[in-house]
């Protein structure tokens, strides 16, 4: 990753956009049209992150009422250690 | 720097072939899941002390964005501040002297960035405190046409404060993916367990 010195220009600006662009969910992306303006484009952006750091919540939550019932010899953890292996 | 090193997955079979096997499609996918992965149900495997459920679940969420930082290439600004504030977290139980001497031993050793001296002690301050302190950090380096939600987006990132719009940009991505990567992850795990 190299960083750019000097004049950034409009072009690669849009390049990154457009990627990030590529990475938001379908349904953000079908409703505007393919030009959405950067700064809408970073509103979503902002959303899903923070809607993904809620998902990473939640199922931590989860998670961890999981593993409360998990007990140690069942085939769960048996699956877990063999990954490690 | 204290960052364990880990050998190199290998891709791995997963005994009960009854199981939908989703780790191994999941991991085809991109090259840096098996270490997610492996970072990830490591630290798992490593909870089972912790007897409340409030903490437990704090730390997996720890956990889960420790793993996704070590997973990631150690270039990647974002990967680097989540290790610090991880870092920040645990010297905070030290006390007095051992803090001092611990930041001190993570500035010295903190990894040579081609940026400019500022955007340097703007990483160093994000991994020294959480991301919501904003009074101590130097001010974001402003480019051209970069639009005021950047702001935003720079609070969400990890170590986005110190950071070029393009910079910004390209990290953002990278952790969006990581992000997506994590969660499909934790998701998966769950539904692995909870089918009995």
């Amino acid at each position: 990753m190299s960083s750019r010195r000097g004049r950034i220009t409009d072009e690669e600006i849009n390049e990154l956009i457009s990627k990030l662009q590529a990475l938001l969910p379908e349904s953000s992306r079908s409703r505007s049209a393919s030009r959405s303006s950067a700064s809408k484009l970073l509103k979503e952006t902002c959303s899903y992150i923070k809607s993904l750091h809620r998902e990473v919540d939640d199922l931590s939550d989860r998670l961890s009422e999981l593993m409360s019932t998990m007990d140690n010899n069942s085939p769960q953890a048996e699956i877990i250690r063999s990954l490690l292996r | 720097m204290d960052t364990k090193s880990t050998p190199p997955p290998r891709p791995h079979q997963i005994p009960n072939p009854s199981r939908p096997d989703f780790l191994a499609c999941w991991a085809a996918a991109s090259p840096s899941k098996p270490m997610l992965a492996f970072h990830f149900l490591r630290a798992l495997s490593r909870i089972h002390g912790v007897t409340t459920v409030r903490r437990r679940t704090r730390t997996i969420r720890r956990a889960a964005y420790s793993s996704m930082a070590r997973a990631a290439s150690p270039r990647r600004a974002w990967s680097r501040a989540l290790l610090g504030q991880a870092r920040a977290r645990r010297s905070r139980t030290l006390t007095g002297r051992a803090v001092l001497l611990r930041r001190r031993r993570i500035t010295a050793a903190a990894p040579p960035q081609p940026s400019s001296p500022a955007s340097r002690s703007a990483t160093i301050i994000a991994a020294r405190g959480e991301i919501s302190t904003a009074a101590a950090r130097p001010l974001p380096p402003r480019q051209e046409g970069e639009p005021p939600r950047a702001d935003a987006l720079r609070r969400l990132v990890p170590g986005g404060a110190g950071m070029e719009y393009c910079s910004l940009l390209e990290e953002t991505a990278d952790y969006l993916r990581s992000l997506r990567a994590q969660v499909q992850l934790m998701q998966g795990l769950i539904d692995l367990f909870s089918c009995q």
